[in-house]
């Protein structure tokens, strides 16, 4: 019995380090080098075309082979993501089911095909005018609501997860997906958080070999974000602009640490709840008026402002949330109120991926005579032709601010 | 035009009008003393292989390829490309054997795979080797600056 239990043991530890280990290195030493590769695919070349006898890679190990030595220099990857989990890879990932519909927008951004994703949320099923090309892939619900059945039947290598938001739900499916199938690999990225956005970006282009991709479109980012940052940097901290936030929830804020936060600061605006500890808080209408902002802006496109955006073109309800806002009782005494300094943007271009177009419109709204130049629009337009290869025309389409 | 000319303008043609990241080889004969000498010009493969079918009557004599990259079986040469934009071979056979050369490739990248010499802008009478052909040296220097042009377009 107990020689019985060693051999499984032994058994155990072998296939385990045959998974690990990478295809086509000959020495085994982790490295696969050149000559190495090159004799597989020779290998290979004479077993299937030319009649050779000798033993040659499968050709799913000599195409993963192909993909570590050209995008990981030959060596296993190590990836720690947004939440600090740290996974070590063998094998390129091929499959990959997304809860975070985000990170889809991201993946997009760098040039992922298609073919890769194999399950999408529910959200992305929803929009088939921002993903027409995910439309048929495998729902598997949400975050909140996870269809494990059809998550674990497409056989994933690699499941996407939002790192800071939904935690304990995020948890939940990795802890029951695990237990279905021990190989498949998580990894969670917010993709909305300018802290964090960029390096998501890096990270996600080298674990999927698309660092070209990754690179162009973080050159597109950093001059969209640095055409504003060059400006905000030269105004002074107490010469910031006083701004109220409020979500598609009446009164509920932002606070210290939250993404919107931080957007306000890289527009260059003064968050008047920037120093609230709850991160969306939930404020008395009277706090507002003491703060006196200057600048007031509502974000739109969920819970009961679920209208504009990419799939609507009629600005009329932008139209009745910025009056309802300037109607709010004693609210015209705010200095935003009476200088006409609200605006509405939908959280399509504040919320998500497109936060840096969102941020181009604050910097705009805040500092009208600092960026006269400044066209976020034209980001817009840029980000859905090059970026996102989207056949949408801007000009005809969508609502995202107002005014405009 | 003379048919040298117009031989070096109809691969510079090829060469720079071919797609820039699509997968592509193309093949070159000239004619060299007893032998023939075949350009490869690899587009868009980063990594992948090639098998190369000798016509009859010719026998392999040298490649500018590494050794631990080609391997000679039975009438046929396989490369394994790994980074290379062309690959240079040479055979002792007669000149007629010139358009008789056949070859597939795989993109072990992507998965695609073709034939040598069927892909671009061209039609199948333009791989073939014409009699008048400038010499090997001469459709390397034009491969090479066919590359070094592509690289400077943002390849």
């Amino acid at each position: 019995m107990t020689r019985r239990l060693i051999l499984l043991a032994c058994s155990l530890c072998l296939l385990a380090g045959m998974a690990m280990a990478i295809p086509c290195d000959g020495d085994g030493d982790g490295t696969l080098t050149s000559s190495e590769l090159a004799a597989a695919i020779l290998d290979s070349l004479d077993a299937r075309q030319m009649g050779g006898a000798v033993e040659a890679p499968s050709p799913g190990d000599l195409r993963d082979a192909a993909f570590i030595y050209e995008h990981w220099d030959g060596r296993a990857l190590t990836i720690t993501d947004t939440s600090g989990q740290t996974t070590t890879l063998t094998r390129p990932i091929r499959r990959i089911a997304l809860f975070n519909s985000d990170s889809l927008e991201m993946l997009r951004s760098i040039g992922i095909e298609p073919d890769r994703i194999v399950g999408v949320s529910k959200y992305v099923l929803e929009d088939p005018i921002f993903y027409p090309e995910y439309q048929g892939k495998a729902n598997l619900g949400s975050v909140w609501s996870p269809d494990y059945e059809q998550a674990a039947g497409i056989r994933p290598d690699a499941v996407f997860l939002y790192a800071s938001i939904s935690q304990s739900s995020c948890d939940e499916i990795e802890d029951t997906l695990s237990a279905i199938d021990p190989d498949i690999r998580f990894f969670r990225f917010d993709s909305f958080r300018p802290t964090v956005y960029a390096d998501e970006v890096r990270t996600l282009g080298l674990l999927l070999g698309k660092r070209e991709g990754a690179d162009r479109f973080l050159a597109f980012y950093g001059d969209a974000i640095g055409s504003v940052a060059g400006v905000v940097d030269t105004i002074p901290v107490n010469d910031r602009i006083p701004v109220y936030l409020e979500n598609w929830n009446d009164y509920k804020s932002a606070g210290k640490g939250s993404g919107y936060d931080e957007k306000i600061e890289l527009a260059g605006g003064m968050n008047i709840f920037g120093d609230n500890p709850v991160e969306y808080p939930v404020i008395d209408p009277e706090a507002v008026i003491s703060k006196n902002p200057g600048v007031i802006v509502k974000i739109v496109g969920a819970g009961e402002t679920t209208f504009g955006g990419y799939g609507d073109d009629d600005i009329s309800s932008f139209e009745r949330v910025h009056r309802a806002i300037s109607d709010r009782p004693v609210w015209n005494q705010m200095k935003a109120i009476r200088d006409g300094r609200v605006h509405i943007i939908h959280t399509d271009v504040i919320g998500g991926p497109e936060y840096f177009i969102g941020t181009a419109y604050f910097a705009k709204w805040f500092y009208p005579d600092r960026f006269p130049d400044l066209d976020p629009r034209a980001v817009h337009r840029q980000y859905l032709e090059e970026f996102q290869r989207l056949d949408y025309d801007l000009d005809e389409h969508g609502t995202f601010v107002y005014p405009a | 035009m003379t048919p040298r000319r117009s031989v070096t303008l109809c691969i510079l043609i090829v060469l720079l009008a071919a797609p820039v990241t699509a997968a592509n080889i193309e093949r070159f004969v000239t004619s060299s003393g007893d032998g023939l000498d075949v350009t490869l010009v690899v587009t868009g493969i980063p990594v992948g292989g090639i098998v190369e079918t000798l016509p009859d009557g010719c026998v392999w004599k040298e490649t500018d390829h590494p050794a631990d990259r080609t391997r000679l079986s039975g009438g046929k040469a396989a490369f394994a490309v790994i980074g290379e934009e062309t690959i240079r071979y040479r055979v002792q056979g007669p000149q007629e054997a010139a358009g008789v050369f056949t070859g597939t490739w795989e993109d072990l990248l992507t998965g695609e795979s073709g034939t040598v010499g069927a892909a671009g802008t061209h039609g199948p009478e333009s791989s073939k080797t014409p009699v008048e052909a400038p010499g090997f040296l001469s459709v390397a220097v034009l491969a090479a600056l066919a590359v070094a042009y592509r690289r400077r377009c943002g390849r």
